[in-house]
């Protein structure tokens, strides 16, 4: 077991939203979710549009603040701590995003995009900057000569390391990926994939790896957390969930994903009904509309994470 | 000899550009039987959309340029009809499934009363009937409650329901043709499963044949029979759909059936395909994809191979498809 | 900085490329021209009163366009001067509707909440307020000056583009290169200059030049109107001195012609740079009557030729017939 790089711990986060009747409402988008992402290591953040997970990584990067939990970085508390001093502790951790298209301003040339981090901390030197930014696309796979380019002469893997390359212009520990492959082409996804994993052996970065994906999560993450509805539904080490995930959600989610087998073909767990509003949520447990095991006590309590076997945890009865 | 519903000979689109000229479709030869599903399979900018839009003829053109020996639907050479003509086959014998129902939707019209037009247009029907038809239609693809979902708004609903809604607006005249282009893909995973189901079930119970236009093989080997694969323009490898998955021909099709992580683990490395798909308007030498192939030759880089045949109904363009050792 | 010059050198020259841009361009540097240079290039003074010829003559070699019924004015000379307080009015308006639009935009847009609740109930109480009525009572008090018109115009003028404006920013800020710059620790300040003015600025540009041939029409307007100052020379003063001065009575149509072509050919300069703007900056606005103009200047053989080129085979025994499709 690792050193911790992140410990979150009951986080919380409620967004106000106006209802159908005027009536105040709240979005419940992340609930009670607690989890230890380990230095060095990538940490999958798995669950469809709606659990939550892109809130959580806000939640972690600071850019909102929980209603309640906290959240430990490197040792340090960062929930409550200022402006000025949470500038300083973003420096170590950055983002990478879904669509290569709009991460990228496509006014700036190659150079500024790169460069704009180092910028913006201040005390770099044009040259000092130049050389970076060159050291950056070498360590990306991109030639020197993008530097006075534009996006628009890019195509959307390049624009990827283009946008990788800018997450580590300032050497962060932490780095969030987002859905970093969901808008490329199939023939790329190996390519960005391979590279993420490289880099992370070279320079020892902490990946928070968030993605709909299943197969790819469970070849690149040693840990797991799956999301439904705001909260961990089953956490713990990756080929263990995926080979035995014990929460029927996770169960349909693997199922769910098709293979190119021609000739295994599995037992599909297909959900019924659609994805309940966070707004409006089911009482008890939050899967039990959909769940094929659902039981009468379901409806009425919410089931706590309990362990499983070392570094399992699910939240079902 | 099954029957064929539509029939493309040699089809071509190019568009005329400042400085060059596009060749987004360069000859390609198309065959749908009756009630099969047929699959296209490229990735971005190989042409395949653009096939898709000059079967049912919406290709603007200007800008675009088509040409083609045939396209013959049910017996009809869809080119020799009027626009006037065209529209009535559209949405009636043919329809079309977009990627994104949201902009595919009318946004400021209900669900139920976009499905109504789609009645009274093509079948003359009153008010009251399209609306008894369109609940029936929402009724059979699952829409829970669709006597009130019939006057919901496309944003009131999830990406999935709208998706079942463009589904059963394509079914709804009982089409001879339908054409998916990326159904599933802006879908969460549990839903894709959900809808690709659905899709499924509505063409064995219509017997609709259908064209499924995607980049993800995971897709096609749940749904097709046959499969087209395409490259800058090309079909690269055309094959009935267990023996592409068994044994590839061309070696784009063994890099996309790679790249498709199974649930079996790959040992912490993806295989990959170097580099990108080529730009439309500036296309490599020889064959198209000899830059990103591994085992290019001298040969490949200069002569662009033919479409040959290899036997059990297989097409492939390649100078040394895999598993042979000979030049064909 | 090498990379800015670059830029704009290339900006410069792909409006000079456009066809609407080049007629554009050409015709606002003849204004300009005309404005600075007008006592050089005009042959009478136009407010030199002891330089005053006939009243009324026709078009002739002395006086291009013959002289005023009124007062013997050179109508040649005062066509040319009349561009100085057109394109003076048009222009510094344009700019300062430019200004005042950008930054309350950008301050609605991007700071949000209460100023942008602010701005935006100021925009709706500015639209609701009658101009002309207003711009009658302002001028009547604080007197009848160009820099008065000037100061109406851009008071009125600012609302549509700080709305346009502020759309454009709301979606900027979404966007995800900001949240990487937020990320990496950037201010507000930051985001702000480099990337949402930057981010607007097409948008100000293209604006700007639409306006301003607006402007001009209204200024003529205004003038006509006598609202605007009465010493000057102005298009819009000269239509209201023909027409009470009888040109229409006497058939001096060259009264009326000179200053109605000057309105026109600076109202059409400006358009025409605005539209080419547009259609650079959005490559997509390229109507179908470029295209197919596009088409025309192509080689059908060379169409042919590339179609051809798709071909394998050589084309057996059996003769294949081709379809042309084209609509």
């Amino acid at each position: 077991m690792g050193e911790p790089l992140i410990l979150a711990a009951n986080l919380s986060v409620d967004f106000p939203v106006r209802g159908a009747l005027g009536k105040k409402k709240k979005v419940h988008a992340v609930s009670d979710v607690s989890l230890t992402i380990e230095k060095g290591k990538t940490f999958g953040l798995v669950g469809e549009s709606g659990c939550g997970k892109t809130t959580l990584a806000n939640l972690l990067l600071g850019l909102v603040k929980p209603d309640a939990g906290s959240i430990l970085f490197d040792g340090k508390e960062i929930t409550d701590i200022s402006q000025k001093q949470l500038k300083i502790v973003r420096r170590d951790m950055q983002m990478i995003f879904q669509d290569p298209l709009s991460s990228l301003n496509p006014r700036f040339n190659i150079f500024r995009i790169i460069s704009e981090p180092l910028f913006i901390r201040g005390g770099y030197t044009r040259k000092q900057m130049e050389a970076r930014v060159l050291e950056l696309l070498e360590l990306v796979g991109l030639p020197a000569s993008s530097l006075h380019r534009y996006p628009s002469d890019f195509s959307g893997g390049q624009r990827q390391r283009i946008g990788i390359a800018r997450a580590l212009a300032l050497n962060p520990k932490f780095l969030v990926c987002d859905e970093p492959v969901s808008a490329l082409d199939v023939s790329v996804h190996a390519q960005i994939l391979n590279l993420l994993m490289d880099l992370q052996k070279e320079l020892s970065i902490t990946y928070l790896f968030i993605s709909h994906n299943l197969a790819v999560v469970r070849d690149i993450c040693q840990s797991v957390a799956v999301m439904y509805l705001g909260k961990v539904v089953e956490t713990g080490n990756a080929q263990t969930i995926f080979d035995h995930p014990v929460h029927p959600y996770t169960q349909s989610l693997l199922s769910a994903v098709l293979d190119v087998d021609a000739d295994n073909k599995r037992e599909r767990i297909i959900l019924q009904g659609d994805i309940p509003s966070p707004i409006d949520l089911p009482t008890g447990c939050r899967f039990h509309t959909r769940c094929p095991n659902a039981r009468p006590e379901c409806a009425i309590h919410s089931p706590e994470l309990r362990e499983i076997e070392s570094h399992h945890r699910a939240a079902c009865y | 000899m099954s029957e064929k519903i539509l029939d493309i000979k040699n089809l071509k689109v190019i568009f005329p550009a400042s400085s060059n000229v596009i060749r987004a479709v360069e000859g390609i030869d198309l065959t749908v039987d009756k009630g099969q599903c047929v699959a296209i399979v490229g990735e971005s900018g190989c042409g395949k959309s653009v096939t898709s839009m000059a079967i049912m003829r919406l290709l603007e053109t200007p800008p675009a340029l088509i040409q083609t020996d045939a396209l013959t639907f049910d017996g009809k050479e869809l080119t020799a009809l009027s626009q006037k003509e065209m529209q009535n086959i559209r949405g009636r014998d043919i329809s079309l499934i977009f990627q994104d129902a949201l902009t595919a939707l009318n946004p400021v019209m209900t669900i139920g009363h976009q499905l109504d037009e789609v009645y009274i247009r093509h079948e003359k029907l009153k008010k009251k009937q399209a609306k008894c038809k369109s609940v029936e239609s929402l009724r059979l693809v699952g829409v829970p409650d669709p006597e009130r979902r019939y006057h919901d708004y496309p944003h009131q609903l999830s990406g999935g329901l709208r998706q079942r809604v463009l589904i059963a607006m394509a079914f709804a005249l009982n089409p001879k043709l339908m054409i998916a282009d990326e159904p599933t893909t802006a879908l969460d995973v549990t839903i894709q499963a959900q809808v690709l189901d659905l899709l499924k079930i509505m063409q064995k119970a219509h017997k609709t044949s259908l064209i499924l236009i995607t980049h993800d093989l995971s897709v096609v080997s749940y749904m097709a029979d046959v499969v087209y694969i395409m490259y800058a323009g090309k079909i690269v490898e055309k094959s009935p759909l267990k023996p592409l998955l068994r044994a590839p021909l061309h070696p784009y099709t063994e890099g996309l059936l790679a790249s498709v992580p199974g649930l079996s683990g790959t040992n912490g490395r993806f295989i990959q395909i170097p580099d990108a798909v080529p730009d439309p308007a500036n296309k490599p030498e020889g064959c198209y994809f000899h830059p990103r192939c591994r085992y290019c030759t001298e040969q490949c880089k200069t002569q662009k191979p033919r479409l040959t045949e290899a036997g059990h109904g297989r097409l492939v363009r390649c100078w040394y498809p895999l598993g042979r050792k000979e030049e064909v | 900085m090498k990379d800015r010059i670059k830029d704009l050198s290339g900006f410069l020259l792909k409006i000079w490329r456009h066809p609407k841009g080049r007629v554009g361009a050409v015709l606002i540097a003849l204004l300009i021209f005309t404005a600075i240079l007008a006592p050089l290039i005009a042959p009478y003074d136009p407010y030199d009163v002891t330089a005053r010829s006939e009243k009324g003559l026709a078009p002739s070699l002395s006086h291009l366009l013959g002289t005023t019924i009124t007062t013997g004015q050179d109508i040649f000379s005062m066509l040319i001067y009349g561009t100085r307080v057109s394109l003076l009015v048009g222009v510094v308006s344009g700019l300062s509707i430019a200004f005042l639009g950008a930054i309350l935009g950008v301050i609605s847009g991007f700071l949000g909440k209460w100023a942008d609740m602010l701005i935006m109930r100021l925009v709706d109480v500015m639209l609701v307020i009658p101009t002309l009525p207003l711009t009658i009572v302002l001028t009547n008090l604080f007197g009848k000056s160009y820099g008065m018109i000037i100061f109406i115009f851009t008071l009125f003028g600012w609302t549509g583009l700080a709305r346009v404006v502020r759309s454009q920013v709301l979606i900027i800020k979404k966007s995800t290169y900001v949240k990487a710059a937020q990320l990496a620790g950037a201010s507000d300040f930051h985001i702000m200059f480099r990337h949402i003015l930057p981010g607007v600025s097409h948008l100000l540009i293209m604006n700007t030049a639409l306006t301003s041939a607006g402007i001009m029409v209204a200024e003529a307007g205004l003038s006509f109107l006598g609202l605007g100052d009465p010493t000057a020379i102005s298009w819009g003063k000269m239509l209201a001195e023909a027409q009470s001065g009888g040109a229409l009575l006497f058939g001096h149509w060259w009264w009326i012609l000179a200053p109605g072509i000057g309105i026109f050919v600076s109202v059409f300069a400006f358009m025409r740079l605005g539209l080419a703007l547009e259609e650079i900056f959005n490559p997509r606005m390229r109507r179908t009557s470029s295209i197919r103009k596009l088409w025309k200047s192509m080689n059908g053989a060379y169409l042919q030729d590339v179609f051809h080129s798709m071909d394998e085979e050589p084309v057996p025994v059996l003769q294949k017939e081709r379809v042309a499709v084209r609509e």
